[in-house]
């Protein structure tokens, strides 16, 4: 059985100038391409410098502090965080920290899980589970003293952390991560 | 689920970025330009992959980004406004032995660019160009000046 063909002949479909098929130039299409270009170059400029600036995370923007009235805690970390990537939250340890020769420190369940801990520098003693977070128990002598926490969000979001010495103020704050 | 959609948004992403910063990649394509190729497709990866390193993951990415060419390449035939602003249009650099300088300039194209066409199309000399045309895949296209036939 013959098999049918899918053929059409050729026609002069693309038009021509001067027995020339036509370049196919829009300059009104291209100059309009252009603006829109600087438009868009004027945008990765500006994402740029937000970039050195902190604003996407990892720069001076993004670094924050808050500390207790009383001095019990200082807590350094990012405002702005980035998914997937490590940073470090430190909490520097006042006087009134230390009872007993110890220092008893909660943190909310968020910064497990939302922010990712990874890590506490140094091993903790003891860890206590309730509370809706952890306290953890280090020794201690005389300040300064100071705990690490290494973060590791691993997905975007807002997240509000509360960080503190049991039996003091403690210390609340938000933390955005970006994509 | 979220690797998929990563692929996805990653590819059309680099379509439009590789579109803004010009027509160059292709035949034109000097040491200067393998270095941004290699590494935007580098930092994509980073991205895309992050620390999903299996081989489903793979697959995945690769079927979303097959799909994703395929879905543009086919829109791309039934709207010829697609076209134009996924490729570009054609686009005149010499004619009539005139320099488009506007053109050039947008494009980021200098003469010896059209004259290292010209010596691929086996022309010596830029007098010897009738039209130079940056064509929608980067690629310099040369018309040699038609011989005028002799008087007898």
């Amino acid at each position: 059985m013959a098999t049918k063909s899918f053929s059409e002949p050729v026609e002069e479909s693309v038009s021509k100038v001067n027995n020339e098929v036509e370049v196919g130039e829009d300059l009104d299409f291209q100059r309009k391409w252009w603006r829109f270009e600087n438009v868009v170059w004027a945008v990765f400029t500006l994402i740029i410098v937000l970039d050195l600036c902190g604003v996407f995370g990892r720069g001076p923007v993004a670094k924050a502090e808050r500390r207790t009235a009383d001095g019990t805690i200082d807590v350094k970390y990012e405002r702005i965080e980035r998914t997937d990537s490590p940073s470090i939250l430190t909490v520097r340890l006042g006087q009134p920290a230390i009872v007993h020769g110890q220092i008893k420190l909660y943190i909310s369940q968020s910064l497990v899980q939302g922010l990712g801990t990874q890590r506490i520098i140094p091993a903790p003693q003891a860890t206590e589970i309730g509370n809706g977070g952890l306290t953890y128990t280090f020794l201690a002598t005389k300040p300064p003293a100071s705990v690490d926490l290494a973060l590791q969000p691993s997905g975007p979001g807002l997240y509000e952390f509360t960080i503190g010495v049991v039996g003091a103020q403690p210390v609340h704050a938000k933390v955005f991560v970006v994509p | 689920m979220a690797a998929v959609v990563r692929a996805f948004l990653g590819y059309f992403f680099l379509v439009f970025i590789v579109r803004i910063v010009g027509r160059r990649p292709g035949k034109q394509m000097t040491p200067f330009e393998f270095v941004l190729i290699f590494f935007i497709g580098g930092l994509a990866l980073t991205a895309m992959v992050g620390d999903e390193v299996s081989f489903t993951n793979a697959i995945c990415q690769i079927i979303t980004i097959g799909f994703a060419h395929y879905t543009l390449a086919w829109a791309r035939t039934k709207s010829q406004r697609l076209a134009r602003v996924v490729d570009g249009t054609p686009l005149i650099l010499l004619e009539h032995k005139a320099w488009r300088t506007h053109t050039l300039r947008h494009m980021r194209i200098s003469d010896n660019d059209v004259m290292a066409s010209a010596r691929d199309s086996g022309l010596k000399t830029l007098g010897q160009v009738d039209r130079a045309v940056l064509e929608r895949n980067g690629e310099i296209s040369i018309s040699p000046m038609q011989a005028t036939p002799r008087k007898a």
